[in-house]
């Protein structure tokens, strides 16, 4: 149980990936101009995150490393999450349009996503640095507890399904400033692109707060 | 020869791939906390992008429109791949410090963005000078944020210790945010001011020739 | 559709496409990967050589286990320059925890001449290890004189305690084994090397002196032991008188000890209870056993500061069982008795 709270805090606060580690800022700054959108474009995330980490990392433990072919892992995983946002994005448009109409159009935008990419390389250096999964901050508050961590599929699942709410909960917050900023007016050198970063500057700040955190 | 520094300019300053179109942002913010390690990341890019653009201008006729996305994407992977068993085995210092951020590449958006707008429409030589300006002018931007925020945020330069002196954030995400959002502002002012002051020449000269052809 | 239209189809072409770039590149990133194959022994050099600081030839030296409190893990000497790179496990740090670091111990005309570089690669419940900063381990190799002892006390650049006394305990171990080595003269001689219950001592730091009455017989030893820091308990000094019938006369507290008086001031009301003892009645207090039991584990001890107690334990333990050490040491360095 603690285990399991070190490791949904550090996926969703300490290591937020947008926060921590700057990991798919290319939806973050231009999917979150509104709520509605970004909790979709937020929601799709987490789902290809979760779906990429269940089918990559069985083929990266039982497929790759026998074969000893590491080295192709990036080729690997790229083709992998490709072929999975297509295949999801038609079952979707076939299952239920109203869904496709709110999450599916987002689907295509995160092939290139380094969230997603990202995300399952986390895993494969865990396999790498001797099963042991990063969890940054927070491993040094209850060092006993990352140690009995031991990477498997069950803990690199729920590690990036939490991953991805904490990306959705950041996308949410920042599309909410960001509605509020269309009242005010702002210089035109700054607007866009620069005070959506100063934004994003804020939320960063206030999420550094979090590794502070020890239980 | 215009043709080239057209070419060049674009890529350098009135299309750069950082401040103008915003792209590449995540091993942007990433990195910038390093002086090092975010030049190293241009640099590197600088080296797949010309390559990247060289190989797809050379097969444009051979590769059929309907798989040309995957060809790119086997093709920047494959480079990448290359790069990080490069940087492995002789620059180790780099490769530790670009960490998950080198494999990354593959989906950073200024590689395949030149190759589907400008390598698979122009010739080898044409493409091989874009890449160039491209990464270069993804390098200058990248260093010169990196420089600051090094500099700031730790006291020191490339590593070196000048002062004892730090505004912690701007080592961390948030600081780069910041700094980011800023240098595109001040970015953009320039260009904007440089740019009105050649409207307004351009203006006068066109006034004064009316002028004369009156008189 | 025939195969002779499949083969012309646009459909073909897409998958020939994709299949030889695919392919090409496979067999490009083979031959690359096996071409640029990086051996685990380069990897480990290169490690040594990051820590180091630069390029240099080495020879790795067999380790023993103990020094004092810290293991030796790898060492290596830098045939280059003659300085000695070691990794050393400091114990006793924070809670019973470690504190693993690289040390680079510079060596001049076969002596050591200071401490160059120390990095931190690891610890065991060492929640403040970041409180240790560059600038406290570069005080390691600041304040180095010959023959030093470094004691928590004299980095003053960290506040943390505990896991201070493991990095010290790692620098003073990588000393030691320096110090052991074949061509390294000078360093200090640790005169109670063979004694028993050393354990928990610090032996650099504990003096001891026999008393003699007027007709110059032996009327006992008097120690001034110093213990190392167990668990919370910090490290103590105490004066221990132990008589010719090798049980101890008195115990004195001359600081340290605790985290605060309180705890103490409890710690030593169990003083009474060590006076009049030998070495077989000390050892019944933990049933016989020399490890600590635990919180509240002893039967005889008064409990509520049960670790403090354990390093009275111990040190009185070093007293009374080295009795006779004593005595053959100051009988050995004065051969006209």
């Amino acid at each position: 149980m603690a285990a399991f709270i070190v490791v949904v805090l550090s996926a969703v606060l300490t290591n937020n990936f947008i926060t921590a580690k700057t990991y798919g800022i290319c939806p973050f700054l231009g999917v979150s101009k509104k709520t509605s959108s970004a909790a979709g474009m937020g929601v799709a995330v987490t789902l290809v995150m979760v779906l990429a980490t269940l089918v990559t990392y069985p083929i990266y433990t039982y497929v790759m490393v026998p074969l000893k072919i590491e080295f192709l892992e990036i080729i690997f995983f790229i083709f992998i999450i490709a072929s999975l946002v297509q295949m999801l994005e038609a079952i979707i448009r076939k299952i239920s349009p109203s869904l496709y109409n709110s999450m599916g159009v987002y689907l295509p935008l995160i092939t290139t996503n380094c969230a997603v990419l990202g995300v399952t390389e986390l895993f494969t250096n865990a396999t790498m640095n001797g099963d042991k999964l990063d969890l940054g901050s927070l491993s040094q508050v209850i060092s006993g507890v990352s140690e009995s961590i031991s990477m498997n599929l069950g803990w690199a699942v729920l590690y990036s399904l939490f991953a991805g709410l904490g990306f959705t909960l950041v996308m949410i917050i920042m599309s909410g400033m960001r509605e509020k900023l269309n009242y005010y007016k702002t210089p035109k050198a700054l607007a866009g692109f620069p005070i959506a970063m100063v934004t994003a500057c804020f939320i960063c700040m206030a999420f550094t707060v979090f590794s502070y955190i020890s239980l | 020869m215009n043709k080239f520094k057209k070419i060049t300019l674009d890529g350098l300053i009135f299309q750069n791939p950082t401040f103008m179109l915003v792209l590449g942002t995540c091993p942007t913010l990433g990195l910038i906390s390093s002086a090092f390690s975010s030049m190293g990341m241009g640099l590197t890019v600088v080296v797949i992008l010309t390559l990247s653009n060289i190989l797809i201008s050379l097969l444009r006729k051979v590769i059929p429109d309907a798989v040309r996305i995957p060809c790119y994407i086997v093709i920047i992977a494959t480079l990448v791949t290359f790069a990080r068993i490069f940087l492995y085995k002789y620059v180790p210092d780099l490769y530790d410090s670009l960490g998950g951020f080198l494999s990354l590449i593959v989906v950073n958006c200024i590689i395949l963005g030149r190759a589907e707008a400008f390598a698979n429409k122009h010739t080898v030589v044409e493409s091989a000078v874009d890449g160039i300006a491209n990464g270069l002018g993804f390098t200058a931007a990248l260093t010169i944020m990196g420089v600051i925020c090094e500099f700031f945020g730790k006291g020191s330069l490339f590593g070196y210790q000048i002062m004892d002196f730090g505004v912690g954030m701007l080592a961390k995400p948030a600081g780069a945010f910041l700094v980011y959002g800023i240098c595109i502002a001040v970015f953009v002012y320039i260009i904007d001011c440089f740019e009105r002051t050649r409207r307004v020449k351009a203006n006068k000269l066109a006034r004064e020739n009316l002028l004369k052809e009156a008189a | 559709m025939t195969a002779k239209q499949f083969f012309k189809s646009n459909v073909f072409k897409c998958i020939a496409a994709l299949l030889c770039v695919l392919l090409v590149c496979g067999v490009f990133l083979t031959l690359m990967n096996a071409l640029m194959y990086v051996s685990p022994e380069e990897e480990t050099d290169r490690a040594i050589n990051k820590i180091y600081g630069q390029s240099v030839k080495k020879e790795k030296l067999a380790v023993a286990n103990y020094f004092g409190n810290a293991d030796i893990e790898e060492a290596y000497h830098i045939l280059d320059d003659g300085n000695y790179l070691i990794r050393s496990k400091g114990k006793n740090g924070y809670e019973g925890g470690t504190v693993t670091c690289w040390i680079v111990v510079l060596v001049k005309s076969g002596k050591i001449s200071g401490i160059g570089k120390i990095a931190i690669t690891g610890n065991e419940k060492q929640s403040y290890i970041d409180r240790v900063s560059d600038k406290a381990l570069n005080q390691f190799g600041q304040i180095y004189t010959e023959g030093i002892y470094y004691s928590p006390d004299l980095i003053t650049n960290a506040t943390v305690t505990g896991t201070k006394t493991a990095i010290c305990n790692a620098v003073n171990g990588a000393i030691y084994f320096v110090n052991a080595q074949p061509g390294i003269t000078g360093g200090t001689v640790n005169i109670y090397e063979n004694f028993l219950y050393t354990g928990n001592i610090e032996t650099n730091l504990t003096k001891h002196e026999v008393l003699y009455d007027e007709e110059k017989n032996v009327t006992g030893v008097k120690y001034t032991v110093v213990t190392s820091g167990y668990a919370h308990a910090t490290s103590m000094t105490l004066e221990i008188l132990v008589g010719t019938d090798k049980k101890i006369t008195s115990i004195t507290h001359v600081k340290g000890g605790g985290t605060n008086d309180d705890y103490i001031n409890k710690a030593l009301k169990n003083i009474p209870m060590f006076v009049g003892k030998g070495v077989d009645e000390l050892l019944n207090f933990y049933n016989g056993g020399f490890e600590y039991p635990g919180e509240g584990k002893s039967d005889l001890l008064q409990t509520g500061a049960s670790e403090s107690t354990y390093t009275l334990f111990n040190a009185a333990l070093f007293a009374a069982g080295n009795y006779d050490n004593c005595i053959a040491l100051e009988e050995g360095g004065e051969e006209n008795e």
